[in-house]
């Protein structure tokens, strides 16, 4: 049953640039199936996700990736697993990926974001317009500067920036065009609104962190932001729909 | 979107706070705000206070909830680092409210909440019924929930509100489980880890008497708290409780 205070929000083409599926070893009873994601999804009116797996944020990258496969439906893109290595890259190129989801930290996937041993699949990833999702807890400031200062072409967005990103975030979004960010945790008073009169609408994506985080809280926030309505259907959906349409769709090393 | 429920919001502040800036902090761009949310009375605190200079945090609120006394109910806020001066701002702002609303923020002044300058203050709020709103976070050695329920049961009367609940999903849990241990535990809803399917099993663990509607408005947003209750599934009484019933009752509104 759609929550009638979002009715609103059926018109607006939401895309969900954060969420994740399948089982968790972290996050228990929080963790949702497919079935189980689409329902929460239609609940609040997303039309369709950027979707990563838990497998392989948890445990394999290769492994994970072949479960995303199999759990996908038609209203989920995928995010897929990558890691600096030529022949994981070359065995993710089959797959045409338009969007990665990069988990480098020590209890993950536990690789340096540097030149050395990641330029090759930043090459890649600009190379072909793979939008690349990764956490500010994943790259921290400086990692994600230099990132962007040696790819400025890579379409990033980063995820979970928090409340009080603001004076790093902001002079980063001025200076790279293409980064954007997701609004699942730029939760405080009025930050969504000020963003918007400062800085346009263009390089904020919808996003809830589903499963863990209910929807309700970052899709209150945009329906009752005072922004004008190109700009609250630009954040819903249409600038990820943008980026979306400027991958390259992966193809060949 | 707007709450169709008038809202009682036990958790706001006035100010700024240092490390991120602050948008639409005033108290008119603030009332502003609660207008469009359908946010009827707001309880503050000073973030002054909760930050560096309690005295000074403390004279800040007295004229707004003057200006706006419809609008805006005042914690004073305490802090324990200079011995006797929690109570002094107690005693000196007593006509905030009746009975008195309290702010204690042990994370930020960095003093454990069961140590022994924090003594009178609790004295004082049982010898009141003073409502007690601390902040608190999972697992905290100066203000995890579980530090609660001895200072609880000491200070029966004092009416004591879980700021934030723990915050993230472990510390809800153990804000559950002291609430579940003495009855004038209260769990506030303000926060920003937004955790599915939270507040359902707050209300299937306590009920929905002792849940309140907290924003921390101007810091965080409003708007995401009343997303989160408005579509929980709990039922609409339940919601109505969280919202707005159950601060007024505390505070003697209704």
């Amino acid at each position: 049953m759609p929550e009638s205070l979002f009715t609103e929000a059926a018109d607006w083409n939401l895309f969900d640039v954060n969420v994740r599926v399948g089982s968790s070893g972290i996050h228990g009873e929080l963790a949702l199936d497919t079935n189980g994601l689409l329902s929460e999804m239609d609940r609040f009116f997303i039309r369709r996700a950027l979707v990563s797996h838990w497998e392989s944020e948890e445990y394999d990258a290769a492994l994970g990736n072949e479960a995303l496969a199999r759990d996908l439906d038609p209203r989920m893109t995928p995010a897929w697993s990558v890691l600096p290595d030529s022949q994981f890259v070359a065995a993710l190129a089959l797959r045409k990926p338009v969007a990665v989801r990069i988990t480098p930290g020590t209890t993950q996937h536990n690789f340096s974001l540097a030149a050395w041993p990641s330029g090759e699949m930043f090459d890649y990833l600009q190379q072909h317009g793979v939008i690349t999702l990764i956490t500010v807890s994943d790259i921290g400031w400086p990692g994600l500067t230099m990132l962007l200062e040696r790819f400025p072409r890579l379409p990033v967005v980063l995820l979970e920036t928090g409340y009080r990103a603001d004076r790093h975030l902001l002079p980063l979004l001025e200076r790279f065009p293409l980064l954007h960010f997701d609004s699942a945790t730029y939760l405080a008073h009025r930050q969504l609104e000020a963003f918007v009169e400062s800085h346009g609408a263009e390089q904020l994506l919808f996003g809830t962190r589903l499963p863990l985080f209910t929807p309700a809280a970052s899709l209150g926030v945009l329906a009752s932001s005072r922004i004008s309505d190109a700009a609250r259907l630009a954040i819903a959906g249409g600038n990820l729909q943008r980026l979306l349409a400027s991958a390259h769709f992966g193809g060949a090393l | 979107m707007r709450s169709p429920i008038a809202i009682a919001d036990c958790h706001g502040h006035l100010g700024v706070h240092p490390d991120f800036p602050a948008y639409k902090a005033s108290p008119e761009e603030m009332i502003a705000v609660m207008d469009h949310l359908n946010i009827e009375i707001l309880a503050i605190t000073s973030t002054l206070a909760c930050y560096n200079d309690c005295p000074r945090g403390n004279a800040e609120v007295d004229p707004v909830l003057r200006q706006y006394p419809e609008r805006f109910l005042g914690y004073i806020t305490v802090n324990p680092n200079p011995p006797g001066q929690g109570v002094a701002e107690l005693q000196k702002w007593s006509h905030f409210h009746s009975p008195p609303l309290i702010k204690m923020h042990p994370g930020l002044h960095k003093y454990p909440v069961h140590g022994k300058h924090y003594l009178p203050i609790w004295e004082y709020a049982h010898a009141t019924d003073a409502v007690v709103l601390v902040h608190t976070w999972d697992s905290d050695p100066n203000c995890g929930p579980l530090l609660f329920p001895a200072i609880a049961r000491a200070h029966p009367h004092a009416r004591i509100l879980l700021g934030h609940s723990g915050v993230t999903w472990r510390g809800y849990m153990q804000a559950i489980e002291a609430a579940e241990s003495a009855d004038n535990l209260y769990l506030d809803l303000s926060g920003s880890q937004n955790h599915r399917l939270i507040l359902e099993h707050c209300v299937e663990r306590l009920g929905a008497e002792r849940i309140l509607f907290g924003s921390d408005l101007p810091f965080l947003e409003a708007a995401m708290t009343i997303g989160r209750v408005l579509t929980a599934r709990i039922s609409d009484t339940a919601k109505e409780q969280i919202l707005r019933n159950n601060f007024l009752r505390l505070v003697k509104k209704i």
